[in-house]
């Protein structure tokens, strides 16, 4: 076994309940010390992804190991795969130091030590003074902390992270973006981040790993997914993109929002018309719609300056247009 | 204070008149010291309690209620609690069958139940024995213990156990560490109403009791030879021990839970 062998290997795994599919084929390798994002919309099998290699679903084909051994067969209580749930399930009946505890009570850690460990946990993750806390007296970035130091006690090669950002407000996500990326690095173990949220995933991993119905669409850079998306579906989730008829037959290109140029006039050959449809504020700048030929739906992200020279109207004509290198040619569909 | 607020406000005194006051006569005739319920009262007096209290078949009757209350609540909040947590984690083929069945025993008159018992107990060879009443017993509070042991599994994040599955807890060490803990309320609340169910069931454990007689079962007896005020005072005690199993019980169901 050597650093440079993946610390999870997932070779041909299925999940089927019943008749339906979760997962339909899975090939992907997890490295040591990576941040891999799993992203997908609800349903696409990222959960059930994230649940088997917990232990918590048993694949119904296929094999998945961890350090190369088969984990198959290994109960979810026999694994070091801690995972922050997305309602992050602190026990209500146990207070902040217990919750943190539990892992290393399971364990048949001595009680003096747990206590130690237990604290040093909590200092690092801002909880100290919080000790005999009830849960329900934690505001939500508190409990998310509590969550992460549960399972970060046992000092795991892995840890899981199943949407654990969801249920906080904005300001509040970004912050812990901040927590979670900091740790990582510091503890240079694997995170394995389930996620619907492109800016979360993006943000955070070093590598993103797209799915939809139950298979991987593309496994990449950040910078990598979000400029050449493999095919449709990728485009169409990342969001922001302009999928257009290439130039030969069943060919398709994507055109980033924020490539995309937008001019009053027709500035000739190349240029796409379309109509302006409204426009949206979207933090980085302003994403104007628009109707292309066709029906086809185009946007373009403007500065603020931008909209403000070109004064669009609803159903006013413009002319879109892009840079060479800005085109991207997609695989499939 | 508006006219429907007052309405309301009457109707609840006169609900709880109704409900109340024939155990609030018991009770008052029961320190009364005329021998017969007849207004004007006489004076006040603890001779019924006494009397009735210094009757070592009363002490007996207590002791044999108290047993068998004791060990059929626990019986039932163990069944009770079982049959919720198998309808909670598990989904089976024929479940709304096993729900419907786990129900069923509080909708069969009491007299059947009371005969069935008699008959089946006797073939087991524990009819007329504290063994029969507290099996007797079990089956007519299971159904209560399972119906708040389901309440409080609802309110349970299923997330919670898999929790401690991943943090490294058996299936067993998972259930004494979170599950129980987690329904710990819901399990003294079953257990306390049980208990007052056994404690105040007639019929049944008349049917079964035999030499063996609990509380109800004596006083009907001594109803039948006359009219005494020491029946006042017994079902005074009664309710009162009932009254304050049931106050537990629900104290803990509606206490906010921090699910």
């Amino acid at each position: 076994m050597t650093d440079t062998d993946p610390l999870v290997r997932f070779s041909g795994v299925r999940k089927t309940y019943g008749t339906f599919e979760a997962v339909k084929h899975l090939d992907l390798d997890i490295g040591r010390g990576e941040f891999v994002a799993i992203m997908g919309p609800s349903g696409c099998g990222k959960t059930t992804t994230l649940r088997m290699l917990a232990g918590l679903e048993e694949p119904t084909a296929g094999e998945i190991t961890i350090d190369g051994k088969r984990m198959n067969e290994v109960s979810a209580h026999d694994r070091d795969t801690p995972l922050v749930w997305q309602s992050l399930a602190l026990f209500p009946f146990l207070n902040v130091k217990e919750n943190v505890e539990f892992g290393l009570k399971m364990r048949g850690v001595s009680k003096p030590d747990r206590h130690g460990r237990a604290m040093l946990w909590l200092e690092r993750l801002g909880l100290k003074g919080f000790e005999t806390r009830r849960i329900d007296q934690l505001s939500g970035g508190q409990r998310q902390r509590v969550a992460l130091a549960r399972s970060l006690v046992t000092e795991p090669r892995m840890l899981l992270l199943d949407e654990p950002l969801s249920a906080l407000d904005a300001h509040l996500v970004i912050r812990m973006q901040g927590v979670l990326t900091r740790l990582q690095k510091e503890l240079g173990i694997t995170f394995v981040y389930v996620t619907h949220s492109q800016s979360e995933a993006f943000a955070m991993a070093d590598r993103v790993v797209i799915m939809g119905h139950g298979e991987i669409a593309q496994i990449g850079k950040p910078q990598e997914i979000f400029r050449a998306p493999k095919n449709r579906f990728v485009a169409e989730f990342v969001g922001r993109n302009n999928i257009l008829p290439g130039k030969t037959p069943g060919q398709e290109i994507v055109v980033a929002a924020d490539r995309m140029q937008v001019s009053a006039s027709d500035p000739g050959e190349g240029a796409l018309p379309a109509e302006f449809l409204s426009e949206e504020f979207a933090g980085t700048g302003i994403i104007c719609y628009f109707e292309g030929p066709e029906g086809v739906e185009l946007k373009a992200q403007v500065t603020e300056d931008q909209l403000e020279n070109l004064a669009p109207e609803p159903g006013q004509r413009f002319w879109l247009t892009w840079a060479p290198g800005a085109a991207h040619v997609m695989a499939g569909t | 204070m508006r006219p429907s607020d007052i309405a309301f406000r009457l109707y609840l005194v006169a609900l709880f008149t109704f409900v109340f006051l024939p155990i609030l006569t018991s009770m008052v005739f029961s320190l009364n010291s005329d021998r017969f319920p007849t207004v004007p009262l006489g004076e006040f007096t603890t001779h019924w309690y006494k009397t009735a209290f210094s009757r070592p078949e009363v002490w007996t009757a207590f002791g044999n209620s108290l047993i068998v209350a004791v060990c059929a609540a626990a019986l039932s909040t163990a069944l009770g609690f079982v049959t919720a947590y198998t309808d909670f984690r598990y989904g089976f083929r024929f479940k709304p069958a096993y729900l419907a069945l786990a129900l069923l025993p509080p909708t069969i008159p009491l007299v059947i139940m009371g005969l069935a018992m008699l008959a089946w107990l006797g073939r087991l060879g524990i009819s007329g024995t504290l063994s029969g009443i507290v099996v007797a017993h079990t089956v007519m509070g299971a159904p209560f213990a399972m119906a708040i042991c389901r309440l409080r599994l609802s309110q349970m994040d299923p997330a919670l156990e898999a929790a401690a599955w991943n943090l490294g807890a058996s299936q067993w060490r998972a259930m004494r560490a979170v599950v129980i803990p987690f329904c710990l309320p819901a399990l003294i609340s079953a257990y306390c109403l049980t208990a007052a169910v056994s404690f105040d069931e007639f019929i049944v454990a008349w049917f079964v009791s035999g030499l063996n007689k609990t509380v109800p079962v004596m006083i009907l007896e001594i109803l039948q030879g006359n009219v005494d005020p020491q029946i006042n005072a017994i079902g005074t005690v009664v309710f009162l021990t009932s009254m304050a199993l049931v106050i537990v019980a629900q104290l803990l169901i509606l206490r906010k839970t921090n699910a």
